[in-house]
């Protein structure tokens, strides 16, 4: 099996893993980073949402192979301390009902933010 | 208390307190008893609902199991209430199987916050009363002069205050009061007032524990492949190439069940990580032997449905004076119907099982968790005292973990290996082999004479749970049960019946249970009379209404009260606040529709305003929500439950459905089942009547009037559809 270095929240791992392995399995069951979430595995529902080098990207359509010298953010890295903005505004609003999904709506709310500091509201009422 | 060198459930017992029948948990003998110093002593925990350390910090053991309805949050509030402490200095946590009373776990039907509220207050109580009565001790005076105040009791002679974490080693020391008396209502504090999720900090850091999350040493993964057809058995399984996938341990095949849960014949891959159970899952070569009802489908099953609404019912439901005596005069009939639809839970189910040879270990969210283990013990083997479990959170419910058919399939893989085993369903699997809600037709009839609605028809045909759960010899009819003399229009002449029709498929308990089935044609077709007449919807509703006072139905323990001026005030509300006396805009359109979920004591309606933008293309512009469910503990979960419940209505209406070919089932993801997404979110307000009755339910309450209030809303504009989902139709909206 070959091994892979990967680099998560800002800390390297080496994981053994076969090659088409999604990340989200790696960060799961490999790592116990839990935090990211399976919902459907074929990138429809986005509960697996994390970050790599500043896009949100579906863990679990994204092969470990494919992992390598990239910056990999997950919910657990969003912060230390769940401070990150996104955060402080999904505790403010109490966004999270059972909560299964937040960490990957989140996480998309996060790539938006790297990419557009003020995002504007696209509605029409 | 040296909590290490005692185990709680030993010192937890049952017994009743003096002021009601009601049994509240309680700590026997006592420490006193005991004989632990004070001064060792670490927290005073009164009963199986809370514990108070010595700081002042408060823990509430939450019964009821948490899907994202808020029990965390509003059960806790009840308890802090009569204690008369901060709520910030209280945690909630799941309390741990087997402290509560048999059936306390139990979670479903909205019953959280109506069966738990009388329990919970009187376990605060009892703390705040032996915390109370700790001071008087210290201070050598009367209870009398002493008061609980926001975590502290005052001396109301000379205002010295002392806080409760000062006084719990004195108060474990007590004796359980005999009397304790509770707040008046209009005292409350804490009830009432919006309160914030408590444990939202671990989802929002990703910290929060769902059942999929769990992770044991040594414990390896597993995915299934199931008999695609239901109650068919497994002939062969070729796992050659399986197992040779790196990381596969072993693959495994388990058998099926008939009732309760009618498991599917499975064969398990067990790997050491899920990719690899599912990437050899995908190369098992299996042959099932489907057994006889292997060519069933929802076309026939619909063609059914329709061929026998025009013949008796099966089952009478009730009857009040003669429908007979008006037939064909003046006569509207219509049906309507609704197909299966699948719970779809963000958290796909799984379970954790650890398997020895005399005893269990189990994890995982589950509903009903009483039935569950019992039936595990039967089907596993092993006795029920030797049988642990261990619940947690639910990544989203919806009646799905009401069953237990995945902890069934847990237990048989895990008991042919040695090592605990986390057993995943996938998507896929999820949509697959659900426990659908049940399919259902309507046919409705009515008579009107002078201008009076005189007589109603319903015959109401369905796929019953309970031919699933009790086998199909049962004549337990949810869609029935109480939609009888629980109709809420006062009509003189009522005919109610209901045919069963079986097909081989899956199906239970969806959010917006039982006789919720019948507020769409219900609602739909009252529209339809009043069109008929020549009055206005809601004039026509609230003249069946208003006039009608409460009435008591059923049997103990399910007496029912349904209150129609209970409805017709949600009803106003509602239409009040779209403005719907008001002139309407160019091609705006306004829907009404109201229920009660009297199984809950709550009341609802919706009024939806829509554009039509084409012939058959809208948009909804305008939701306003409206419940009145008595007393609210928190205002937040309330509304957070009624746009959940509006978001889950709207799937149902605009594209919900299972569809059945060959006995399989035809959607096998999101793409297939699809949810509602952002953007098909319209604005929604919600309004709650002032009420100092007694707390209801509000879970299933806000789901069921949504479709036929936009379908009033669609037939008010030209057309109206009468099949759910209403895309079948050809609508579209933006």
């Amino acid at each position: 099996m070959p091994a892979y270095s990967l680099n998560i929240n800002n800390k390297n791992y080496t994981v053994e893993a076969d090659a088409e392995m999604p990340l989200l399995w790696v960060l799961r069951d490999l790592l116990d980073l839990t935090g990211t979430k399976y919902g459907c595995g074929v990138a429809s529902c986005g509960a697996c949402t994390v970050i790599i080098d500043d896009n949100a990207v579906f863990a679990c359509r994204r092969t470990v192979g494919n992992c390598v010298n990239k910056k990999i953010i997950t919910i657990e890295g969003l912060s230390e301390d769940g401070s990150h903005p996104v955060q402080k505004a999904w505790q403010q609003a109490a966004v999270p009902q059972c909560g299964y999904c937040q960490p990957g709506q989140m996480m998309s709310a996060a790539a938006l933010l790297i990419k557009n500091k003020r995002p504007s509201e696209p509605r029409d009422q | 208390m040296k909590k290490e060198k005692i185990d709680r459930r030993n010192f937890i017992k049952l017994s009743s307190l003096a002021t009601g029948s009601l049994a509240i948990g309680f700590m026997v003998p006592g420490l006193k008893a005991l004989a632990i110093p004070v001064t060792e002593c670490e927290f005073f925990q009164p009963n199986a609902y809370l514990k108070i350390d010595k700081k002042g910090k408060v823990t509430v053991y939450v019964a009821k199991q948490e899907s994202g309805q808020g029990v965390d949050t509003a059960l806790p509030m009840i308890v802090a209430e009569e204690m008369d402490v901060d709520f910030r200095n209280v945690r909630s946590e799941i309390a741990p199987y087997g402290t509560m009373k048999a059936g306390e776990h139990d979670t479903g039907g909205s019953q959280s916050v109506m069966t738990m509220y009388a329990s919970l207050r009187n376990a605060g109580a009892v703390a705040k009363t032996m915390l109370v009565a700790a001071a008087a001790e210290i201070w050598k005076t009367d209870v009398k002069n002493c008061a609980a105040d926001n975590g502290e009791v005052v001396n109301t002679i000379n205002m010295q205050r002392i806080k409760y974490g000062d006084l719990v080693c004195r108060a474990a020391l007590l004796p359980l009061p005999k009397t304790v008396s509770l707040k008046n209502p209009k005292d409350f504090k804490l009830i009432g007032k919006p309160e914030k999720r408590s444990n939202v900090k671990d989802v929002l850091t990703g910290k929060a524990k769902y059942g999929l999350d769990i992770k044991l040493d040594g414990m390896l993964y597993a995915v299934a492949e199931r008999c695609p057809v239901l109650d068919g058995t497994l002939v062969s399984v070729d796992d050659t190439a399986a197992r040779k996938v790196p990381g596969v341990i072993k693959i495994v095949s388990y058998t099926g069940t008939g009732a309760p849960m009618h498991v599917r014949a499975g064969v398990a891959v067990i790997a050491t990580n899920t990719w690899a159970a599912i990437r050899a899952k995908e190369l098992l070569q299996i042959t099932w032997d489907e057994g006889k009802k292997n060519k069933e489908s929802t076309d026939v099953l619909f063609k059914t449905f329709e061929a026998k609404a025009g013949s008796k019912p099966q089952v009478p439901v009730f009857n009040k004076g003669d429908v007979t005596k008006f037939s064909g005069k003046n006569e509207i009939s219509a049906d309507y119907a609704q197909p299966f639809l699948a719970h779809a839970t963000i958290e796909p189910m799984n379970f954790v099982a650890a398997a020895k040879a005399n005893s269990l270990e189990l994890w995982g969210g589950l509903q009903l968790p009483d039935w569950a283990v019992n039936t595990i013990a039967e089907v596993s083997g092993i006795k029920k005292e030797n049988i642990k479990l261990n619940l947690t959170l639910m990544g989203g419910a919806f009646g799905r973990r009401l069953h237990f058919d995945f902890a069934i399939e847990a237990v048989k893989i895990a008991q042919q290996v040695d090592k605990p085993v986390k057993l995943m369903w996938e998507r896929t699997e999820d949509i697959l082999h659900s426990m659908y809600r049940p399919a259902n037709y309507h046919r409705l009839t009515a008579n009107t004479a002078g201008g009076k609605l005189v007589s109603w028809q319903h015959h109401i045909l369905g796929t019953p749970v309970s031919y699933m759960t009790e086998g199909p010899g049962s004549k337990n009819f949810d869609e029935v049960n109480s939609a009888d003399a629980g109709f809420w229009y006062d009509v003189p002449n009522i005919s109610t019946g209901y045919t069963p029709v079986d097909i081989n498929i899956n199906r239970g308990w969806v959010r917006s249970v039982d006789i919720c089935v019948n507020t769409f044609p219900i609602e739909c077709f009252i529209d339809e009379l009043a069109a008929s007449l020549k009055k206005d919807p809601l004039d026509f509703r609230l003249s069946l209404l208003e006039n009608r006072k409460d009435y008591t139905f059923g049997k103990e323990p399910m007496l029912l009260t349904q209150s129609p001026a209970r409805i017709a005030g949600v009803l106003k509300m509602a239409a009040d606040k779209i403005g719907y006396s008001n002139k309407r805009k160019p091609n705006h359109f306004i829907g009404l529709a109201t229920h009660a979920f009297i199984f809950a004591k709550a009341f609802a309606a919706h009024a939806i305003e829509i554009e039509m933008l084409e012939p058959w293309k809208f948009t909804i512009k305008r939701v306003v929500a409206a419940i009145d469910c008595g007393l609210v503990i928190n205002p937040d979960g309330l509304l957070n439950q009624m746009q959940g419940g509006f978001v889950f209505g709207l799937t149902q209406a605009l594209k919900g459905e299972i569809t059945v070919k060959d006995s399989r089932v035809m959607q096998d993801g999101f793409s297939g089942y699809e949810l509602l997404r952002f953007d098909e979110m319209p604005p929604i307000e919600i309004l709650v009547a002032a009420s100092t009755e007694e707390p209801g339910g509000v879970g299933e309450v806000g789901v069921s009037t949504v479709a036929p209030a936009l379908c009033n809303a669609l037939a008010a504009a030209g057309h109206r559809p009468r099949t759910l989902p209403i895309r079948k139709a050809g609508y579209s909206w933006v």
